[in-house]
């Protein structure tokens, strides 16, 4: 078994980094309660390789065909000033301007998909090719995820602030909305990156479900970060090895253990072998 | 004396709203203001304004060299869903003096630690927030407002949905901290009996009409009625002071005095 997994051992490093610092970044996710925005930038991400894609049909952005990556953080990030900075300025609620987001960068990336002459198979952006993983890629992934890690235990007291009571921030003088705009903008880098390998499911994945875990089982800032991470770690590792020789679909296998970590949080919870707080 | 924050001509609105004009007043050092009104009267715009979080459309809002604002906000605009102690919530106050991408020292944390102390926290220092009361919780965000070393505290509806020994024990400890500490104190409430016994000024904003004075000048069942376009009685009851909306009687002979009757009565 170990022999398999070693095979695929690139891919195995690039999930480890894809795990980690999602899991990390989920933590601000869960916590701000926005956990459908890190959805709806997962399909914009995706939508961008799409349009990339199609795009490329036309003769134009040939360039871009072969790098989908460009236009697809191009496009996240435009979603990450889009919800970073439009907060209160709707009527309409701001979970359903989400809602709005998700459902049509979802259908676009699908249906430019199916028309690009350069299409793949559509299924690859939502289960993602975590498998196909190369050494390069991990390189790629080590060069966004490394900094954005630094900048997080960097500047964590200001993402806490500005997070826990942006009012409160803006009275000494932090610029409330440039501090939004910079954590968003790291939580979308990261998922337009993490997005062309680990498809959007597992992606949301990582996001959410070890940030509730490290919750479940946190007493504070750190322990919950700590839990986060290792939560995510143990279901990406876990997950890939039992895949491969199980001959499993590898993304729905590491959702799958990371759901059942989630579980066992909740239930040392409600059996109060960690600490209620 | 020089005024921390001086009001000159302010007009205030957001969008194509003017919520409050010609706005002119000053809080001097030593000041306890009661900033008062009904719920959309505009007490939030002024308070932004103040703040420097909302721009004046017109006039000038002048700030004193090096004020610092001690904020405590409404207790529900803080999310109590983070998992943090309280010691972390109160060293929050002194995260611009830390400086950026800097953690807090031994020397912020001890400041923390007398901060608590002085509202009466400093045993749930490591308590998480979620397991706070409601006046616990206004007390640790008034310990993070007084680790920044303010020279003007300001409380957004300090006792809102508070029970009635909560509220006590929040403004008793607002007006020590004025009385004691000599802080300079601006407090936002919709609550005019509350305020009107603990400070010493009241502006009074009411539909886009203000009025400020000593508690004695604006106090007055004239000023009261003609601001809030209702009769009102003011009286005084062991001392305190207190408004209440004149009923009309019915017509008719007046009701008899109650009569006090059951166990414990007593009867001439």
């Amino acid at each position: 078994m170990l022999e398999a997994v070693l095979l695929f051992r690139e891919a195995l490093y690039g999930t480890l980094l894809i795990a980690l610092t999602c899991g990390l970044l989920g933590v601000y996710v869960v916590l701000r309660r926005i956990v459908f925005v890190g959805a709806a930038l997962a399909e914009l991400s995706s939508m961008g390789v799409a349009l990339g894609l199609w795009l490329s049909g036309f003769g134009w952005a040939a360039g871009v065909a072969t790098h989908p990556l460009l236009l697809s953080v191009i496009v996240t990030l435009a979603g990450v000033l889009f919800f970073a900075l439009g907060g209160e300025r709707s009527r309409i609620p701001p979970d359903a301007v989400i809602g709005v987001v998700y459902a049509a960068a979802g259908a676009l990336g699908i249906l430019l998909i199916a028309k690009a002459v350069a299409g793949e198979a559509h299924d690859i952006f939502l289960s993602g090719n975590i498998l196909g993983i190369t050494r390069f890629d991990t390189l790629t992934l080590l060069a966004v995820c490394l900094p954005v890690l630094l900048i997080h235990a960097g500047f964590y007291k200001e993402f806490l602030f500005v997070s826990f009571d942006p009012q409160t921030a803006a009275t000494l003088g932090y610029r409330v909305n440039a501090w939004n705009l910079f954590l968003y903008f790291t939580i979308g880098v990261v998922i337009a990156f993490a997005m062309q390998f680990a498809g959007v499911m597992l992606v949301f994945n990582f996001l959410v479900l070890p940030a509730v875990a490290g919750l479940l089982l946190g007493n504070g800032m750190k322990s919950t970060f700590a839990w986060a991470s290792a939560t995510a770690l143990a279901a990406a590792a876990v997950g890939f090895t039992l895949s491969i020789p199980f001959d499993l679909p590898t993304s729905p296998t590491i959702i799958a253990v990371s759901a059942s970590l989630t579980l066992l949080a909740w239930l040392a919870r409600r059996l109060r072998i960690v600490p209620a707080t | 004396m020089t005024p921390l924050v001086s009001f000159d001509r302010v007009t205030l609105g957001y969008g194509r709203r003017t919520v409050l004009s010609d706005l002119s007043f000053d809080i001097p050092e030593g000041d306890f203001l009661g900033l008062v009104g009904p719920n959309g009267a505009g007490k939030t715009t002024i308070l932004n304004a103040l703040l420097g979080t909302l721009a004046p459309r017109a006039g000038t809002i002048s700030r004193a060299a090096g004020l610092r604002f001690g904020y405590v906000p409404q207790s529900d605009r803080v999310d109590y869903g983070f998992p943090l102690p309280v010691i972390d919530v109160v060293l929050m106050g002194r995260y611009d003096r830390i400086g950026l991408g800097r953690r807090p020292g031994r020397a912020d944390r001890e400041r923390a630690h007398a901060a608590l102390e002085h509202v009466g926290l400093a045993q749930l220092a490591q308590r998480p927030i979620t397991t706070l009361s409601g006046g616990q919780k206004q007390r640790m965000l008034i310990a993070r407002a007084l680790v920044g070393e303010p020279s003007l505290l300001v409380l957004d509806e300090p006792t809102t949905g508070m029970d009635l020994v909560a509220t006590a024990q929040i403004l008793g400890l607002v007006r020590s901290l004025h009385e004691n500490d000599g802080l300079t104190v601006l407090m936002v409430s919709h609550a005019l009996n509350e305020v009107a016994n603990y400070v010493e000024r009241i502006a009074l904003v009411v539909e886009g009409g203000f009025r400020i004075g000593t508690v004695a000048e604006i106090f007055t069942e004239r000023t009261l009625t003609e601001m809030y376009g209702i009769d009102v009685d003011v009286d005084s009851l062991n001392g305190h002071r207190v408004v209440v909306v004149r009923r009309e009687q019915p017509p008719g002979p007046a009701p008899e005095p109650d009569r006090p009757t059951g166990e414990g009565a007593h009867h001439a």
